[in-house]
């Protein structure tokens, strides 16, 4: 998941504003006061800081240090220059990448995927886990959870080649199957019309296992007399699930959404590589690979750095949105 | 791959796949208060499935022999571009670098701009490589200047392998036109050549990088030029834009219609070709001609019953175009061994890199990176023919080191494998046939900036001809659209660089 800001922030809670204001009105100027007050606040409490300070580091240096490279974006980055040799070329890299056709392609393919991964991928492990929850069997339930987050740890290298060897058209077993059917070879994976819903079944078959563990956990924090007492009231377990599994778990839900809608335009570069050709590249090409193809294999640093830092503010943009609208509609968002 | 600046991603890259380079960059160029160098860390490309490993045999034996504490860098060669690059953008390179891919656009840009030493005048000081032909030095220059060790090669070791007991079982003649060839590959694909009664075989069997290796060798057939062509007017044209190449385009996409080429190949990768050809699925590949060899051994270790045998021809003909060969090697120049200027810090350093490379070509080293360690590896019969004793063993930890000599003809072992005697001896008639490219040494800048890009349009637009996705006039109207990407401009330029270099 792609959203590090706000665990980092270090900066004092809002409580303490508002405890200074309030007091506030003798002769000391209130703001050498706030600040004595926070750091005598944060001495108190150095044991929890303490605690902060690994992962604030983290943050620091694998996160915000290395935006500072983002500075290449506004050069014309030469290796053998460096930073300090290349020459600076404001927007242009940005204007470019706003006048090619590629542009349009690249946010059309990786809108479209984004969007039929979260209407197709995103509720499949809530339903698994609501699944999941009703198995009576405790040796059913825990054969079945483990199996289902197996492809989690699988890399896409692995998965992709798996799906290779069935869907080939040269002696694949799907393909088999379907001339032994009486049909014709469907070339899966040179199609560009399959490439979407290869993709997004791939990221719902290795993923939706894994999605399932953070909704189980949210289940199990659902007070158990409220079934009980539903269940006095008649109500069957469809009814139990919809009434009062769901709205326990919704929290969650939204959180996640916000998240995933951070990652909108994030789909990550490994798995499309993999399964893209030249023959499906029109409708495979996103942003990710992009960067990975102009970047790094054509030696195109500044352009590729501008590419992946429009990306980067458009997904800041869109979980700002996302979170706002979540507390519009009374939910708790992600901060 | 979370935020995206470049700069991390390239370096954590570069970390990762280099393994050595970030931890070891310190220790690797030490050399600072004029100690003498005494450790060689090199990049360098793997085209075996795996690695050998650290300190091995070979690696031991080789240290021993050059003195130098060799730190070697494996990069499988299907990314070694990839590496290369994010290596040069972090500036995370070893003290030697192997550079294959003369076309790479960063490698160019990396070289003229000064990231390499320049090494022309330091040559004439080493015993091996003054030796170098003034041929293969002038082709591995850039803008007239040489950035780079260059490696030797044959001239030229493409041809067509076709399997001779295929042929047998038909009843055919071993083909030496395209149009028997052309009949072959049908032959193979419709009449059941294996004799098992199943449907399973093909005639080509071809792989992803069609466009760059197999395919392109065929066109050269029917008359495409080396990548780039001088036309009757005088201009300096990729072949891909040429008649000739059409004509094969079409000639082969009738084929692949007939099922005479396997049907994805488009996505086949190099391992699960070879894969294909050990089991027999195809009769007819375009490659090396030292592969016959290796595609015997494979067989012969799918099935040991196997009756493959290959027929090797390097005179095949189309209509009445003169008998020719595209060169697979630059012509007889593999890519350079470059030393950066970075971690290479003092002319004494780039002596001692140079002082190593020039002592791999003494004929022990050689041996070792060819055929292994004698006894264990190998042994001489008393006629000097060479056999390889395990072949297993020698794959593992002999030939993923054959890529890295810094030439190939130190000497020609005769040898006990079948293949390849023969393999040599067809490699060099090619010699005589060889067609060049007459840009090689020519400079565009549009060239070095933008070819990458376009090549790889153009090869999407071959891929999708040949799966019948666009018909001739759409692969034509792609190719012309490149003009205005730059390959217009990279014509222009090469043209005048041409027209001034030969008055």
């Amino acid at each position: 998941m792609g959203a590090p800001m706000s665990t980092a922030t270090p900066a004092p809670p809002t409580r303490q504003d508002r405890t200074a204001s309030d007091a506030s009105g003798s002769g000391v100027p209130r703001r050498t006061r706030d600040t004595r007050r926070m750091w005598a606040t944060v001495w108190r409490r150095r044991a929890l800081y303490l605690m902060i300070l690994p992962g604030a580091v983290y943050f620091l240096i694998f996160k915000y240090l290395p935006m500072g490279g983002l500075a290449i974006a506004f050069q014309d980055y030469r290796p053998f220059l460096g930073f300090s040799g290349s020459e600076w070329v404001g927007f242009d890299h940005f204007i470019r990448l706003f006048t090619e056709d590629t542009f349009f392609l690249l946010l059309r393919n990786t809108l479209t995927i984004s969007f039929l991964l979260l209407v197709f991928a995103f509720p499949v492990p809530i339903i698994l886990a609501l699944l999941i929850n009703e198995v009576r069997l405790r040796f059913v339930k825990r054969s079945v959870q483990t199996i289902i987050y197996l492809p989690h740890f699988m890399s896409w290298v692995i998965i992709v080649s798996l799906f290779y060897v069935m869907l080939t058209t040269d002696g694949g077993s799907i393909n088999n199957v379907i001339v032994a059917a009486g049909g014709e070879p469907i070339s899966f994976l040179t199609d560009p019309a399959w490439l979407r819903p290869m993709y997004v079944m791939q990221e719902i078959w290795r993923n939706a296992g894994w999605g399932t563990i953070i909704y189980l956990a949210a289940i199990t924090t659902v007070d158990t007399q409220l079934y009980e007492s539903a269940a006095i009231d008649g109500a069957g377990r469809l009814r139990q699930a919809w009434h009062i599994t769901l709205p326990a778990i919704r929290p969650t839900i939204i959180v996640l959404l916000i998240l995933n809608i951070g990652d909108f335009l994030e789909l990550g570069f490994e798995h499309m590589f993999l399964v893209m050709n030249s023959l499906n590249r029109e409708v495979g090409e996103i942003f990710d690979t992009y960067v990975y193809n102009t970047g790094i294999v054509n030696g195109q640093f500044s352009y590729a750095a501008a590419v992946g830092m429009f990306k980067g503010i458009v997904g800041l943009i869109l979980v700002v949105l996302a979170n706002r609208l979540a507390r519009r509609f009374g939910e708790e968002g992600v901060y | 791959m979370r935020r995206n600046q470049l700069p991390a991603i390239a370096g954590t890259a570069a970390c990762a796949l280099v393994l050595t380079a970030c931890g070891g960059d310190g220790g690797g160029s030490g050399g600072g208060e004029g100690a003498e160098k005494d450790t060689i860390s090199w990049m360098s490309v793997v085209h075996t499935p795996t690695t050998p490993e650290t300190d091995g045999v070979i690696e031991s034996a080789l240290q021993d022999y050059t003195g130098m504490e060799i730190e070697f860098q494996w990069v499988p060669a299907a990314n070694a571009d990839e590496k290369i690059n994010s290596a040069l953008a972090s500036d995370s390179l070893p003290d030697l670098v192997d550079l294959g891919n003369i076309t790479n656009t960063t490698v160019r840009q990396a070289m003229t701009q000064g990231q390499f030493w320049e090494v022309e005048e330091y040559l004439s000081e080493f015993d091996n490589l003054s030796q170098i032909p003034p041929e293969t030095i002038e082709s591995a220059k850039i803008n007239g200047t040489l950035y780079g060790v260059p490696k030797q090669k044959p001239m030229a070791r493409y041809g067509v392998l076709v399997r001779q007991d295929w042929l047998d079982n038909l009843g055919l003649e071993v083909p030496h036109t395209i149009e028997e060839l052309t009949e072959v590959a049908i032959a193979f694909a419709e009449d059941d050549p294996d004799g098992n009664g199943k449907d399973d075989t093909t005639g080509f069997y071809d792989r992803e990088e069609s466009f760059q290796l197999g395919f392109r060798s065929l066109a050269g057939y029917f008359g495409a030029g080396q990548r780039f062509e001088l036309n009757d007017a005088g201009e300096v044209i990729p072949s891909f834009t040429t008649d000739a190449w059409k004509e094969a385009m079409e000639w082969y996409r009738s084929l692949y219609d007939k099922g005479a080429i396997n049907k994805e190949f488009v996505t086949l990768q190099k391992q699960n070709q070879y894969d294909g050809i050990y089991q027999g699925k195809g009769g007819i590949v375009v490659t090396g001609l030292f592969e016959a060899r290796g595609f015997y051994e494979g067989g012969l270790a799918a099935d040991p019953d196997t009756t493959m045998e290959w027929a090797l021809i390097n005179d095949m003909t189309y209509d009445d175009v003169p008998r020719r060969i595209l060169t697979d090697t630059n012509g007889g120049m593999g890519g350079w061994f470059a030393i950066p200027r970075s971690t290479v810090e003092t002319e004494e350093e780039l002596r001692v890199v140079l002082g190593f490379i020039d002592s791999l070509l003494d004929e022990e080293p050689f041996t070792l990176m060819t055929n292994g360690i004698e006894g264990d590896h190998f042994e001489f019969d008393d006629d000097g023919v060479v056999s390889i004793l395990d072949q297993t063993k020698w794959e593992q930890e002999v030939q993923p080191f054959a890529s890295s000599r810094p030439s190939d003809l130190v000497v020609t072992f005769p040898s006990a494998q079948p293949y390849v005697d023969l393999g040599n001896e067809l490699m060099e008639e090619n010699a005589e046939y060889v067609v060049l490219n007459p840009a090689q040494s020519l400079t565009s800048e549009t060239f070095d900036a933008r070819w990458s890009v376009i090549e790889q349009q153009a090869n999407d637009a071959y891929n999708q001809y040949m799966m019948g996705q666009i018909d001739m006039d759409q692969y034509e109207a792609t190719i012309d659209a490149l003009g205005g990407e730059g390959l217009d401009q990279i014509v222009e330029e090469f043209t005048a660089a041409h027209a001034e270099a030969n008055g």
